[in-house]
């Protein structure tokens, strides 16, 4: 379904902004190209600083997730410079394949935070995302809202479907390319006599795509992994059908897709990797009982569990990541068995 | 007000009597040779006051033993904390108190419920922490089968815990535990309406315990309308000094913490105490029985156009009631990290500004104080009783 929550004060409507925060970073290709497609122009939110959490911040309510705040500090980025804001409501009616409520209630979050400044908000409900034909009957109903032909909005919707399939394709195959290669090295390294050479650890980072997609959140984490010599790839960038499917191996009731999404990343990566980090914002809600899951459910292979709050220093977090790759460096040695 | 729970079949129950109804001579005797052997003791986690309900559940509807728990002590919560993830919300914790105590006290099976935020995962988590620390049992968890509805729920009911079930009686008296459910919320309705204004110092509570206790032995649904009828008689006759303004407070919040006591330091009892007209439309009547969240959302149009959460629809759509109909105040009541009910609070502070009624936002963790909370409550209340006196 699809409701227009408040488009008020009658201008036109060209410039719709997209608030480069949460969902942006999985659906955020389908967004763009839908309104683009549909004749609007698209603005984004800029890339998240400390003035921006800044603002996000002052909009919240103290005990708010890091992301939550980040999300309305995107959104108070964008309060000038368009004419409306897209924030859609995504609700858990598939038990097994839901979001956390945060994503369901942020449109009227953001509408009775941001009151005062007369926002304009361009909303839908997508009730099950796995039921494809009811979420693009609500993509559709949206555009119709807005006044698209329903021809048009069709053909938009089909074009920022295929957008996003593709990007999300590329982004597996790149994964994919990054495990080989470090098999290929692997098997060189095992074939040289004098074990002088050492393939580089691989990494997964079993982490929200709102995390690891953003640098300034988490581009420190990605950086000191890369200062230490080690490769990374995400759990957010596979086959999502694929790992959706092996996340039932992981649990019956894991009510997430997100959650799901990683977990069977990490499952089907398990023995491909060297380690897996698994990061979260403070305090996640799904992440607080997700990755107690994970260390129970993954064996054998060391996870490193990061949070992220609202403190800037990374110095802390850098000497952890360093040490854990020297362990996974002093594994691939032989360990203690060799020494 | 009841009569969708009124039990249809005009015979009189015999418990136990009417179970075999139906089945061959064959099927019989073993089904009586099965009862000869020593039952499944159920036990359910603690939660405010539906524990006789909870009972009623294991006795009539899954045929088993209910294992009672006593009351909750400092115990049970460190044993929850700590075999708890330190950042999950508190109700978790509390559950895993209580499960420990349950299975160290006999239980065989434990009942855990499924929900639309985290509750969803709480029984697996429960499940496999509680395995990993040794313990051997069955766990009911309603979080399996919800796709499929209620029949789902009586397929994982007849898998785990009782295949013998006879199905028509068994929904029978699950329909009488449902109206039993509701009466102990109309009965906790009237409680702490008045409790704060009795002339004779504790004579709701004798009439309130007394009515658990009948709860606790009844076995059909008549004698369950007959405890009812009984309080509603004994609660009628104490006297009341009641002024004709009272303070008014409602208490609005997340499911579990708002209303357990365990949770919310007696959060009611603590107002009643100081004179407080108490009112708490969040119960299990108004969240399950009656629940129409977009009806409910359509009286609160102005402030939310989505389903917002598990109990945020009812939490602002009782606040706005609360303030139209003039209270002097509200108590929003959480656990710490209770998403939901953080998502809700920029929308209870447009109410609060819209209608200019005072909100004291309570978060709960488990090292919570006594004292501190009492002492929030008193300063609340002392400015709530300037402001009536002010506006006299």
């Amino acid at each position: 379904m699809a409701i227009l929550t408040s488009v008020s004060s009658g201008h036109p409507l060209r410039r719709i902004g997209i608030p480069r925060a949460l969902l942006y970073h999985r659906y955020g290709i389908l967004w763009e190209t839908f309104f683009q497609a549909l004749g609007y122009e698209v603005i984004l939110s800029g890339q998240t600083t400390r003035a921006l959490m800044g603002a996000g911040d002052r909009a919240s309510i103290d005990e708010a997730c890091l992301a939550s705040k980040a999300y309305m500090g995107h959104v108070a980025n964008l309060v000038d410079r368009v004419d409306a804001i897209f924030i859609p409501s995504f609700a858990s009616v598939n038990h097994r394949a839901g979001f956390c409520t945060k994503f369901q209630s942020l449109p009227d979050m953001v509408v009775n935070t941001f009151r005062d400044e007369k926002l304009d908000v361009i909303a839908l409900s997508i009730d099950d995302v796995t039921d494809e034909r009811k979420t693009k009957a609500a993509y559709i109903d949206m555009a119709v809202h807005l006044g698209a032909a329903p021809r048009d909005a069709k053909r938009a919707y089909k074009e920022a479907t295929t957008a996003q399939a593709a990007a999300d394709e590329a982004r597996a195959r790149r994964t994919a390319e990054t495990i080989s290669l470090i098999e290929r090295y692997r098997k060189v390294a095992a074939s040289d006599p004098s074990k002088r050479e050492q393939a580089p650890p691989l990494l997964l980072m079993v982490t929200h795509p709102y995390l690891s997609h953003d640098d300034y959140l988490c581009g420190d984490v990605a950086d000191a992994i890369h200062d230490a010599g080690a490769f990374l790839i995400q759990a957010d960038e596979c086959d999502h059908a694929k790992s959706l499917k092996r996340s039932y191996d992981f649990s019956e009731t894991l009510p997430w897709l997100v959650n799901r999404e990683l977990a069977g990343a990490a499952l089907d990566l398990q023995d491909a990797v060297d380690g897996i980090i698994s990061v979260s914002a403070f305090p996640c809600g799904p992440d607080s009982m997700f990755t107690d899951a994970l260390m129970r459910r993954v064996q054998g292979i060391p996870i490193l569990h990061l949070t992220i709050d609202a403190q800037s220093g990374s110095a802390g977090m850098q000497t952890r990541i360093e040490s854990f790759i020297d362990i996974l460096r002093f594994k691939q040695e032989g360990g203690y068995l060799s020494a | 007000m009841l009569k969708g729970f009124r039990i249809r079949t005009g015979t009189t129950d015999v418990a136990g009597a009417k179970r075999f109804r139906g089945t061959s001579d064959k099927e019989q005797k073993k089904r009586f040779r099965k009862d000869r052997h020593k039952a499944k003791k159920v036990a359910v986690f603690r939660y405010a006051y539906y524990a006789p309900a909870f009972k009623y559940f294991a006795e009539q509807v899954l045929d088993c033993d209910y294992l009672p728990l006593p009351n909750a002590t400092r115990r049970t919560m460190e044993l929850g904390i700590q075999n708890s993830a330190d950042d999950v919300c508190a109700p978790f914790k509390h559950m895993m108190g209580d499960w420990m105590e349950a299975l160290e006290s006999g239980a065989d099976v434990l009942v855990q419920v499924g929900g639309p935020c985290r509750l969803g995962f709480y029984g697996e988590m429960q499940e496999e922490i509680l395995r990993s620390l040794g313990y051997d049992f069955t766990m009911l968890n309603f979080a399996h089968g919800i796709e499929r509805g209620y029949v789902g729920w009586a397929k994982e009911v007849m898998q785990t815990v009782n295949p013998d079930i006879d199905i028509p009686y068994g929904v029978k008296q699950l329909m009488a535990c449902g109206s039993m459910m509701m009466k102990l919320d109309a009965a906790r309705d009237i409680y702490m309406a008045n409790a704060g204004f009795e002339q004779e110092r504790g004579a709701y509570r004798r009439a309130w315990n007394g009515l658990l206790d009948a709860f606790s032995l009844c076995e059909t649904s008549k004698e369950i309308d007959a405890a009812y009828a009984m309080y509603l008689e004994e609660t009628r006759a104490i006297a009341l000094a009641k002024p004709d303004r009272p303070i008014r407070i409602g208490i609005i919040g997340e499911m579990y913490t708002a209303i357990d006591m365990d949770s919310n330091l007696e959060l009611d009892e603590k107002l009643m105490g100081m004179g407080v007209e108490v009112h708490r439309m969040l119960n299990f009547t108004n969240r399950y029985t009656r629940y129409n969240e977009p009806n409910l959302r359509r009286g609160v149009a102005e402030y939310m156009a989505y389903d917002m959460g598990p109990t945020t629809t009812l939490t602002i759509a009782a606040a706005k009631r609360y303030a139209e109909e003039g209270f002097d105040g509200l108590v929003h009541a959480k656990c710490t990290g209770c998403t939901p009910e953080i998502d809700a609070i920029p929308v209870i502070r447009r109410v609060s500004e819209d209608y200019r009624i005072p909100v004291l936002y309570l978060t709960y963790d488990t090292e919570t104080s006594d004292t501190g909370l009492m002492t929030r409550l008193e300063a609340f209340y002392d400015m709530l009783a300037m402001k009536k006196e002010a506006s006299l």
